[in-house]
């Protein structure tokens, strides 16, 4: 046990609400609306907490904080001077570090956020768990599957800290309600998955320092990027193998640059094929030369086929599928030929407001801000193991990097299960 | 010298990024940086995002005080002392209005005394209190919705411009629906930026050239998005003094430091009818004859062509910019 810190205190003292209150944190984090007084008075404090790392999606989360009025921005810390100088723009009361150990040697912050490059997670994951803080780090958790164990294990000796990876989609309501809805059935028995990203942009970063330049874009840099299939791919084939409930067996990959000659050594186009270890195959596909059709999921069975959509979710019903009867007073989108029939989460709550089911929550909140409203409640009420927990975030950086392996050897390569090891 | 040139759909419109310097994938990297930030700050401010800053605050501020970040305070401070400035001209208010009026989507249509009277009633910079030392908005009364649509394009045109000074870009212009825009520097081969300025009645000639090197070009037009009723024909930008769409100019145009001050500005000058003595401007009064109003915006005339700043014709970075419909 670990209570040198406020991370450690915060545990104990909450120990003794932790196995009554879990299943109400729960609930409260499907909807901002509700609860919202139930849920504040579960903290005895507010949540002092430090972002390290201030590029976009640091900026997100500290956007994000912005809307969880238990948790408070204490500090910024990030080794790039612009970035630290866009933070003080944007919120000039925060104070800014260009080390992250300074965030880490102080006793009031119990919380770190971990927004760096993919490769950078791993030490200062590592010194913010012994530091005795809790940590939210991004998706994928590292760059390498050496790392991303170190980052498990370490995970898993400190249970008394919060280790949260940030695979949006776990806190989602609407994916949440899907994954219940696939286990129970809906698609009749599996027998796809496909995704893409389509997208049309270089990924490259400029700084007017070349160092920096450099250093800015390591997700173009084969020797530490996890490319496509990692930085964006993963936050789709997470929930994939969630829904499925099967890792794959082995992954078959592809890649081009297609477009963007400029030097790079990553592909700008990749192809990867899973064989899931009951035989359903996925299909992921990724560009930056193409922005059509954007980036969209679908889990065919014999009976239906969901797709998602800027998280939001449809079902296609097969004709020969069986009645299910409440399909009838949804609400139906037209996809050129193909009639979805709309999946909205939270329909019970909904209808308790005098708001439709089938009409989108007008409460609905970015998948950042259910992810880190998870994480936040976990204070109060935890720690228990998140929905994004270092398991579930080791074995989606396993699966990613070693996609991104045979995406880079053009070849097959299979999941053994010491690869899935911590 | 390398051009780069980039688009993106965001804001109910279209911007378009010229870029000018020696390294083209650099270029293109930094265009592509300030157009992301324009796509991120529409998240923040579309009143029509359920999940925007702009939304949450419409949402609860009738009922709490709803804090807010930093940037977005300042934003919203700015935008009261523009307020102020414009006599009330321009307000973030006209959310109310705006609905009551149709202009939210559904065509336009004359709101009846009653409606009009409770939109009316929820609208105003005084029914938005700023709590300086919480960071918090709070609104005096139910019904009130703040809208960024007369300002948000300008704010993003300025922070996407500051994306590309901190890149070290020396040399590009950027455009919001052809109604907002920046000079940064200025190209390689001309003095300025040049714009043409069009009267939306009389498409053919230019009625003036504004020369723009590290300024911005706001113009507001009544037409664009408008519907006509027992042969009125009513435009979509609303004086909120009186509850109603514009009647003053056909078309204003306004110069500013930033795009955000330009918007602003342009918008009140449609209502107020007159060129402002502060800014370099011009105002196209409606009906025909047309007379055109300017302050420091010499008139392009076919019998004046040697017009100074150069002529669009013989500068390949003019920009022609209609004023078209969003």
């Amino acid at each position: 046990m670990n209570d040198r810190t406020r991370g450690g205190l915060l545990s104990r003292r909450n120990f003794l609400k932790r196995s009554s209150l879990i299943p109400l944190s729960g609930l409260l984090a499907q909807s901002p609306a509700i609860g919202a007084a139930a849920r504040s008075a579960g903290f005895e404090e507010q949540v002092q907490t430090a972002l390290i790392g201030f590029g976009p999606q640091g900026r997100d989360i500290a956007a994000t904080l912005a809307r969880i009025p238990e948790a408070t921005l204490a500090a910024v810390a990030d080794h790039y001077n612009v970035m630290l100088r866009r933070s003080q723009r944007s919120m000039p009361e925060v104070p800014v570090f260009e080390d992250y150990r300074a965030v880490l040697d102080n006793p009031d912050i119990s919380t770190v956020f971990v927004a760096t490059p993919t490769h950078t997670h791993r030490q200062i994951a590592l010194d913010a768990l012994s530091a005795g803080k809790h940590v939210y780090v991004e998706a994928p958790m590292a760059s390498t599957i050496e790392d991303a164990r170190a980052m498990a294990q370490a995970a898993r000796d400190n249970p008394n800290l919060i280790f949260q990876v940030g695979l949006l989609t776990r806190s989602h309501p609407n994916y949440r309600s899907v994954f219940q809805f696939i286990r129970s059935g809906a698609l009749g028995r599996a027998t796809m998955a496909r995704a893409q990203w389509h997208s049309k942009e270089s990924w490259r970063r400029v700084s007017p320092n070349a160092e920096r330049e450099m250093a800015l874009n390591w997700r173009l840099d084969a020797g530490v990027s996890t490319g496509l299939v990692g930085e964006v791919g993963m936050h789709q084939l997470d929930p994939a193998f969630w829904f499925l409930g099967k890792r794959p067996a082995a992954v078959t990959g592809l890649g081009q640059i297609m477009l963007w000659d400029d030097g790079r050594k990553t592909p700008d186009t990749i192809q990867a094929i899973f064989e899931l270890e009951d035989g359903v195959p996925l299909l992921y596909d990724a560009t930056l030369t193409s922005s059509f059709d954007g980036a969209y999921d679908t889990y065919s069975g014999r009976d239906s086929t969901i797709m998602f959509r800027d998280h939001r979710a449809w079902m296609f019903k097969e004709v020969d599928a069986p009645l299910l009867g409440w399909e009838v007073y949804a609400r139906k989108d037209q996809f050129y030929k193909e009639l979805g029939i709309a999946l909205a989460a939270n329909a019970t709550q909904l209808d308790a407001q005098d708001i439709s089911p089938t009409e989108d929550d007008p409460n609905l909140e970015t998948p950042l801000w259910y992810a880190m409203r998870d994480f936040v409640d976990n204070h109060a009420f935890g720690p228990y193991l998140p929905a994004a927990s270092y398991e579930v975030g080791f074995e989606a950086a396993v699966i990613a990097i070693r996609a991104n392996e045979a995406i880079l050897q053009r070849t097959r390569l299979a999941y053994d299960d010491a690869l899935f090891a911590i | 010298m390398e051009t780069i040139r980039l688009a993106r759909r965001a804001m109910a419109c279209r911007f378009e990024l010229v870029l000018e310097g020696e390294d083209a994938p650099r270029l293109r990297a930094a265009g592509e940086a300030a157009l992301r930030e324009i796509e991120w700050l529409e998240t923040r401010l579309s009143r029509f995002l359920p999940a925007s800053d702009t939304s949450r605050i419409n949402a609860r501020a009738a009922t709490e005080a709803v804090p807010v970040e930093s940037w977005l305070f300042e934003l919203l401070k700015r935008c009261r002392r523009l307020h102020d400035r414009t006599n009330g001209a321009f307000d973030l208010t006209v959310g109310p209005l705006m609905q009551a009026w149709g202009f939210y989507g559904d065509g336009g249509r004359v709101p009846d005394a009653d409606a009009l009277a409770e939109a009316r009633r929820r609208t105003g910079m005084r029914l938005v209190n700023l709590d300086e030392a919480q960071r918090t908005v709070r609104f005096a009364r139910e019904g009130v919705a703040l809208d960024f649509g007369a300002i948000g394009k300008g704010y993003a045109v300025d922070e996407a411009i500051h994306i590309l000074r901190e890149a070290g870009v020396e040399r590009a212009f950027l455009h919001g629906g052809t109604s907002t825009m920046y000079g940064l520097g200025q190209p390689a081969d001309a003095e300025a930026w040049n714009v043409a300025i069009v009267d939306p009645g009389a498409a053919d000639e230019p009625v003036a050239v504004v020369a723009l090197r590290d300024e911005a070009l706001s113009v507001s037009a009544a037409s664009g998005k408008s519907f006509e009723f027992e042969g009125v024909c009513y435009g979509h930008v609303l004086d909120p003094r009186l509850g109603k769409p514009v009647r003053g100019a056909a078309l204003a145009a306004a110069v500013a430091a930033s795009a955000e001050t330009g918007d602003a500005v342009s918008t009140a000058l449609l209502a107020e009818a007159r060129p402002s003595p502060e800014y370099r401007s011009l105002i196209i009064e409606p009906g025909a004859p047309r007379r055109i109003l300017q302050n420091g915006m010499p008139l392009h005339s076919p019998v004046n062509h040697v017009a100074t700043p150069a002529a669009p014709a013989s500068n390949g970075h003019a920009a022609r910019l209609n004023f078209t419909p969003a």
